[in-house]
């Protein structure tokens, strides 16, 4: 939690910096089929995170070494733009933080994507952060699904992701950028809505039994609203079909 | 893949002889272009644009920099592009191609030498300048990515404000108007197949054609060009597209807010 | 696709029993899609999804490599196609548009082709393979109706490669095609495509 200068009051009367009770989500919105090219894609603002996945596959395997005889193989990158944050501007291309995000989230989709089905190929996921508020991976897991369900790939469940922290003492879902950098934990989750089972999970900072357990709760509440958020943008493809394709922000 | 240039060539070559396209536009037709400005809070300027199918976003954001030793009182401008993998099937992932280093420096240069920014005014002290980084996000592939990215990079310019400095430092968040621009850059890129010239081709065009020119233009002037591929142009080509280039341009800028 | 039927998402339940639906999956006796998908009695329809070849699929294929013994064909699919000469009477090129029979897939998901017929020149639009029976429509009328009305041939692949061909209005044909694949789930799909062709006809 290594923000930078004075820590500021998180939680007054309940409240959260941003106005929010412990338990609200910021605003999310999905919309699914953005890209052209891409076999599935879809676009999430969550708070003022926008956050673009691709997905490609099942396709030829490449390099040969990397496929499998029995199943598809899941590639994923999550990449940050470099004009995605708001301090200074950042490197082009993957590093040591991108890497492990880009592995946590490819194995909460392994668990879910039916990849017996598709031997000796790979189904990529691309994933790019074009704004960055706190909690990027969680919007990219629930950007990501969404993508892989548009582009038709079998999956077991539509999972989606969210984080918890805890500010000043009690916790909170859906961490914001300065209670990412002053909480005093921060937890992100992914869910399987269909079985319950947690695809993802990360913390860091201290917590205790209670509070963990009041964490999970929370995180699966928050879960349920993302699922109805991908549902809808998905059902709004076929609802409203449309041959243009484009990104439309904000 | 390799097979499929040779049938696009067989079909582009039989419609573009009479005068005609894939889409049924005309020679001299854009597809539809969208621009949107000002589109994320973070960075100083944004811009998405799309022509076509194809799509691209461009981020302007502002750091405190060293100048470059011949030019101790200028403040620093960058360039870059990525063709994201997530944009085609065509991309990969790894260090940029030489497709989107040509593609950043087309642009930078139509920016660069028309001196629509004043680099002398991100002076701020000895050895301290302001440096402004332009990064295109090329996140749809449907051809004609040079113009595309170029009016994002102008979007996105037209959109920046200045990041307020104080003691050598940014301040973020803050800021003290908007980057004075002087002029809007546009391109234009054309495609060539025989003796045919075609403005804005498609991917499917890009796959067929003999060979590409980019044209960046002020009002009044060229202030960048690039030829691309195997084939070639001659002289009264290169006048007549620069006719047609300040001609079009007009419709681009109107497509560009203030 | 007519009758009365719900969109399913990836995870949602569409019978508590168990019960062998294709795109869905049995878990603790209950059966869920895998897909996002049109449900209805019984039957899943996906709304997406990669191609996946199967014995007797007719399919629009490139020929990618001339070899000693056949070809190897592009299918749109992750997996590679081979013809052998043997199939055929006619001798192809490279980058040469073939309409081919799927004799035999292995468990390796390798195609073998056969019944092969060169295609006279035109263009290729790549659909999501799903939305196929739809282009082609019933008693192949979506197809005959874009004839009769473009002038063009329109060959569509069980693999997602579409293949207009002939003298008339390619253009027009193309537009046609992106439409049904765009509107493949709605109902009364054919009288708009009729209407849009008249419209555009006219024009």
């Amino acid at each position: 939690m290594g923000g930078q200068g004075e820590k500021p009051a998180l939680l007054v009367g309940g409240r959260r910096v941003d106005g929010r009770g412990v338990e609200d989500v910021r605003p999310l919105k999905i919309v699914a089929r953005v890209l052209n090219d891409a076999e599935g894609s879809a676009y999430v603002e969550w708070g003022k995170n926008k956050v673009l996945a691709g997905v490609y596959g099942p396709r030829e395997c490449i390099p040969r070494h990397d496929q499998s005889l029995y199943r598809a193989v899941v590639k994923c990158r999550y990449n940050m733009a470099p004009f995605s944050g708001a301090e200074e501007h950042g490197r082009s291309g993957p590093n040591r933080r991108s890497k492990e995000i880009s592995k946590v989230i490819k194995e909460a989709f392994e668990n879910v994507i039916i990849s017996e089905n598709f031997p000796k190929t790979e189904i990529s996921i691309f994933v790019e952060v074009l704004q960055s508020d706190g909690g990027t991976r969680c919007a990219a897991v629930t950007a990501a699904a969404v993508a892989l369900a548009d582009a038709g790939i079998p999956m077991k469940d539509l999972i989606g992701a969210v984080a918890v922290c805890k500010i000043d003492g009690q916790m909170a879902v859906d961490p914001g950028k300065e209670e990412d950098n002053f909480g005093e934990s921060d937890m992100p989750i992914a869910f399987s809505p269909r079985t319950g089972d947690v695809l993802l999970f990360q913390m860091d900072g201290l917590l205790t039994r209670e509070e963990l357990a009041r964490g999970l709760e929370l995180a699966r509440k928050a879960s349920m609203k993302i699922r109805e958020a991908q549902m809808e943008a998905i059902r709004k493809v076929y609802d409203e079909p449309k041959e243009d394709r484009f990104l439309l922000i904000g | 893949m390799e097979s499929m240039n040779e049938i696009k060539r067989d079909t582009l070559g039989a419609l573009i002889s009479q005068g005609k396209r894939g889409d049924g536009r005309g020679m001299l037709d854009y597809r539809k272009i969208n621009v949107q400005g000002g589109i994320l809070q973070n960075p100083e300027g944004s811009a998405i644009v799309s022509i076509g199918k194809s799509q691209v976003m461009a981020g302007i954001k502002f750091d405190i920099a060293k100048p470059f030793p011949d030019r101790p009182k200028e403040g620093v401008l960058s360039t870059s592009a990525d063709l994201l993998p997530l944009a085609s099937h065509l991309f990969e992932t790894g260090p940029p191609s030489d497709e989107a280093i040509e593609l950043a420096r087309v642009v930078d240069r139509g920016i660069r030498s028309a001196n629509i920014i004043d680099l002398s005014s991100f002076y701020i002290d000895d050895e301290k300048v302001l440096a402004v980084y332009i990064d295109l996000f090329i996140l749809d592939h449907d051809g004609n990515l040079i113009d595309t990215a170029a009016l994002a990079a102008m979007g996105a310019l037209l959109s920046a404000r200045m990041p307020k400095v104080e003691e050598g430092k940014i301040i973020r968040g803050e800021f003290t108007g908007k980057v004075p621009i002087k002029e809007k850059v546009v391109t234009c890129t054309f495609g060539k197949l025989g003796d045919k010239a075609f403005l804005d081709p498609s991917l499917d065009e890009e796959k067929g054609m003999d060979c590409r020119l980019t044209l960046a233009t002020t009002p009044g002037h060229l202030c960048a060009a690039q030829k691309g591929g195997w084939g070639a142009v001659s002289e009264k080509d290169l006048m007549e597209l620069f006719d047609i280039s300040l001609e079009k341009g007009k419709e681009l800028r109107a497509l560009l807010n203030d | 696709m007519e009758r009365e039927s719900r969109i399913v998402m990836p995870g949602e339940q569409v019978s508590d029993k168990p019960e062998r639906i294709g795109y869905a999956f049995v878990d603790k006796g209950r059966t869920y899609s895998t897909v996002v998908g049109l449900y209805s009695e019984g039957k899943l329809v996906p709304l997406e999804g990669p191609y996946e070849p199967l014995p007797d699929d007719m399919i629009v294929g490139i020929v990618s490599e001339v070899r000693f013994s056949g070809y190897s064909v592009d299918t749109n699919s992750a997996y590679a196609a081979f013809l052998s000469s043997r199939e055929i009477r006619e001798r192809y090129e490279m980058g040469d548009m073939i309409f081919a029979r799927i004799q035999k897939t292995d468990e390796t998901r390798s195609i073998e082709l056969g019944e092969a017929k060169k295609l006279p020149e035109g263009r290729l639009v790549r659909v999501s393979a799903v939305k196929i029976p739809r282009i082609i429509g019933k008693k192949n009328s979506m197809v005959d109706m874009i004839r009769a009305n473009t002038g063009c041939e329109v060959i569509a692949g069980r693999n997602g490669y579409v293949w207009i061909t002939g003298k008339g209005d390619s253009n027009l044909a193309e537009k046609a095609i992106r439409m049904i694949e765009a509107q493949a789930h709605t109902h009364g799909l054919t009288d708009r495509v009729a209407a849009y062709l008249k419209s555009q006809k006219k024009a």
